[in-house]
């Protein structure tokens, strides 16, 4: 009895330094909206900009291991978004053009779908249903690029991600350029993928 | 010059530029539970309460009939053991919204205030229930994760 007592503290207090860790992590890493001076236009400020965007490792629909580290070299787009995000479904047909237009050039898009639904794989029936329908918009938008499942296990490094769709551009050695909260433009982001590119 | 504005701002929309201003920074739950907190209804008899909830001003949730197969409904539940069973809810429908970005694409959503009519049958006694409502919300631009908010009644069978 005393030692599950003291298992279950143990276990209570480092679950609950791990949350913290998290939410400082998050804390650390979330942008904010700036009233730019010259324009006085809303734009996206990420403190991960001029920074190396952290390292990840996520599973593709196949269940494959994707890992950022395998895109050095190449300008990528880290675009989080989600199968119920409407905004998101405006952007993607953008993000399909542009990676099409711009791929000869060592571009690639990584597309990591959010559901923040609180889903993990110990529901397996949930999990699947989630898989199932992400592998369906996939398939419905046409989307060429590796869409990377369960990006929510990344998300306190990217910031939180409370909003969608967030896209962060990486140039070749993985440093990130720019971030983008929300739907923007076609215009915005292509001027962002061709500073990732260094053009 | 106002018109000449216009013609810009539209000539933006067409090409799929969003109007950015006035983003809402989201601190909060999107949706809020307003009344009733308390509640009295005959015992062992179904009974219909109105619940009324308020959206945050800038948002919408989507309807509990969303016009896309993705989309998340919003819901209205009472878990099991709480001497208080739902026995039908009853939404409202939603209204056509599209975004600025997307005119063609029409949503059914809710915006400001919305009621549910909730049947419920209580046992016997007072009972404090936490029922729930799950809803996805968004603005303009920008969509917030699923969350589901406590809804809290106190439900007197008599």
């Amino acid at each position: 009895m005393i030692l599950s007592t003291f298992a279950w503290a143990g276990w209570a207090n480092f679950e609950y330094r791990k949350q913290a860790a998290e939410r400082l992590l998050a804390a650390a890493a979330k942008g904010e909206l700036v009233v730019d001076a010259a324009t006085g236009a809303e734009k996206y400020e990420s403190p991960l900009t001029g920074k190396a965007a952290p390292a990840f490792e996520l599973e593709d629909l196949s269940g494959n291991k994707v890992s950022l580290a395998s895109y050095k070299g190449k300008a990528v787009l880290v675009n989080f978004w989600a199968t119920w995000c409407a905004p998101c479904k405006i952007e993607t047909p953008w993000l399909v053009e542009l990676r099409n237009q711009y791929a000869a050039q060592g571009f690639e898009i990584l597309g990591i779908s959010t559901e923040s639904d609180g889903v993990g794989k110990d529901d397996q029936a949930a999990w699947d249903k989630d898989k199932a329908a992400i592998a369906k918009s996939v398939q419905q938008m046409h989307m060429p690029y590796p869409v990377l499942i369960d990006g929510d296990s990344i998300s306190q490094q990217y910031g939180g991600l409370d909003e969608l769709p967030t896209s962060f551009f990486l140039d070749r050695n993985g440093t990130v350029v720019a971030a983008q909260l929300g739907l923007t433009s076609k215009s915005d982001i292509e001027s962002n993928i061709k500073k990732a590119l260094g053009n | 010059m106002a018109a000449g504005l216009a013609l810009t701002l539209g000539a933006l929309i067409a090409l799929g530029q969003v109007d950015s201003t006035s983003r809402l920074v989201l601190n909060g739950s999107a949706v809020e539970y307003l009344f009733p907190e308390q509640v009295t209804v005959a015992a062992g008899k179904a009974s219909d309460v109105v619940l009324h909830f308020r959206i945050t001003q800038g948002l919408h949730i989507n309807s509990h009939t969303p016009k896309d197969e993705y989309l998340i409904p919003t819901t209205f539940s009472i878990p099991d053991g709480l001497g208080v069973k739902l026995e039908e809810a009853s939404y409202p429908a939603g209204t056509e919204f599209a975004l600025p970005a997307d005119p063609a694409t029409k949503l059914s959503v809710y915006t400001d205030e919305f009621v549910i009519q909730a049947r419920i049958v209580a046992e016997p006694g007072n009972h404090l229930v936490e029922a729930k409502l799950h809803f996805q919300a968004c603005d303009k631009n920008v969509c917030y994760p699923p969350k589901t908010i406590p809804v809290a009644i106190d439900v007197i069978g008599n």
